[in-house]
């Protein structure tokens, strides 16, 4: 029988991942954006297990949102990071330092 | 174990080695790839969840839209792999043992005796459907979020036309519509004028 | 419940061994005796003038960035769509609930005007 806690201990995993996801590729700004998709995943995997084992369809209205918040801002990040390639020529994280006086 | 907990746990293996894969992909093409794999999967997850609409919603929104946006940005440019991947085994001692301890805390926490209100209490048996379900509570009690969304989304169009729209016109194209448009007299003007003796004007071409 | 889904499973598990069954027979049966000349990039029988991977236009991703950001707005019209009858019949919030999605609507018009103006739809 599934528990709540199944769940919860995927998403946890799924989480690490994409912390892990930005420790090791810190240098590649779409890769990034990537890892933060997969913890977007985990969270929201969250919402919905809690919705489903306490009986509130709450959560998932939340969950309806952020994912209308997380792709706009995907949009708005990937739209970033073409303009930036398209100045810069690289997306190397280590390049982008203009503002380090 | 009955066949729901097969079902959970096949997604879950795959959901795990596919995030495990996006991060760790040489690849960034192959890496979006695997990023549509764990979102599917994911989708599968939520749909044991009995969160239909949101699963549907994932699948069509962020595997259908947004991965695909990500490997447009991926072939849009050419990158150095090599540059972007240093340092790469360097920090893998560090990011494992945080990513460890982190999943280690939250299994600490979520193993614990206070999610265990909830372990056994049986989930109501749905009678209506998830989509009317969450229907009925956005456009009642979340109105407002309902409508700051639509400006959220209102954001994103203009940030993403203003950000990446600005190149000019390169090419001369032509306008069908206005070249049927375009009638005689707006290409050749005919005017009256008295009529003009030769000589008095232009030298004879013979002399 | 989510029995009703089995055979969305079932379908799923077949379309996958379906679609990686001829992959899969093709590695295992057919015969593998690869050379450098058979390995080699050949473009119409000329040596490869350039790199296979080539950039994709800009405007591509502009294409993309809209469609999902309309996906989403009809992702919102679905669940409406569905209670709207439930809605209208309530006395209190009888026009309201039409009104709300209106609104909703025009404020993402504005934004569909703005890409038209701005020449985001034009393919040139």
């Amino acid at each position: 029988m599934l528990t709540l806690s199944h769940y919860l201990i995927l998403a946890a995993i799924l989480f690490a991942i994409g912390v892990v996801g930005i420790f090791l590729n810190r240098k590649n700004l779409i890769v990034l954006l990537m890892s933060i998709e997969l913890m977007l995943l985990a969270v929201n995997t969250n919402f919905i297990a809690f919705s489903r084992f306490m009986n509130d369809v709450d959560g998932q209205v939340f969950v309806f949102f952020i994912l209308v918040v997380a792709a706009a801002e995907a949009a708005i990040g990937l739209a970033v990071l073409v303009v930036l390639f398209r100045n810069l020529k690289t997306i190397h994280v280590d390049d982008l330092d203009r503002l380090n006086g | 174990m009955d066949f729901k907990s097969v079902v959970f746990y096949l997604f879950s293996a795959v959901l795990v080695f596919a995030s495990l894969r996006v991060i760790t992909a040489r690849n960034p093409v192959r890496a979006v790839l695997y990023l549509v794999l764990a979102f599917v999967s994911g989708g599968g997850i939520w749909m044991l969840l009995e969160a239909e609409f949101l699963a549907i919603t994932l699948v069509l929104v962020y595997v259908g839209a947004v991965m695909v946006l990500f490997l447009f940005v991926v072939m849009l440019l050419d990158i150095n792999l090599d540059r972007l991947r240093e340092g790469f085994w360097s920090y893998l001692p560090l990011g494992a043992t945080v990513g460890a301890l982190m999943a280690l805390e939250m299994g600490v926490v979520i193993g614990g005796s206070y999610f265990d209100l909830f372990e056994n209490r049986v989930p109501a048996l749905v009678t209506d459907s998830n989509v009317k379900e969450i229907g009925r509570l956005i456009y009642t009690d979340y109105v407002y979020p309902f409508e700051v969304a639509s400006v959220i989304l209102l954001v994103g169009i203009v940030a993403a036309i203003a950000l990446t729209g600005r190149q000019r016109r390169q090419t001369k194209a032509m306008d069908p519509a206005q070249q049927v448009l375009v009638k005689a007299s707006d290409r050749v003007r005919l005017v009256s004028m008295p009529s003009e003796k030769l000589e008095d004007s232009v030298p004879q071409a013979g002399e | 419940m989510l029995e009703n889904y089995f055979p969305v499973l079932i379908f799923i598990l077949v379309g996958a061994v379906v679609g990686a069954l001829p992959l899969i027979l093709g590695w295992v049966v057919s015969p593998s005796r690869p050379d450098s000349e058979k390995l080699s990039p050949y473009e119409c029988g000329f040596e490869a003038f350039e790199d296979a991977r080539m950039k994709f236009d800009v405007r591509y991703y502009l294409i993309a960035i809209l469609f999902i950001l309309f996906d989403l707005e009809i992702a919102f019209l679905f669940p409406w769509a569905t209670i709207f009858k439930e809605i209208v019949s309530t006395d209190t919030i009888k026009w309201f609930g039409f009104a709300e999605m209106m609104v909703f609507i025009a404020i993402l018009v504005v934004g569909f005007v703005y890409a038209w103006v701005k020449g985001a739809l034009d393919w040139e």
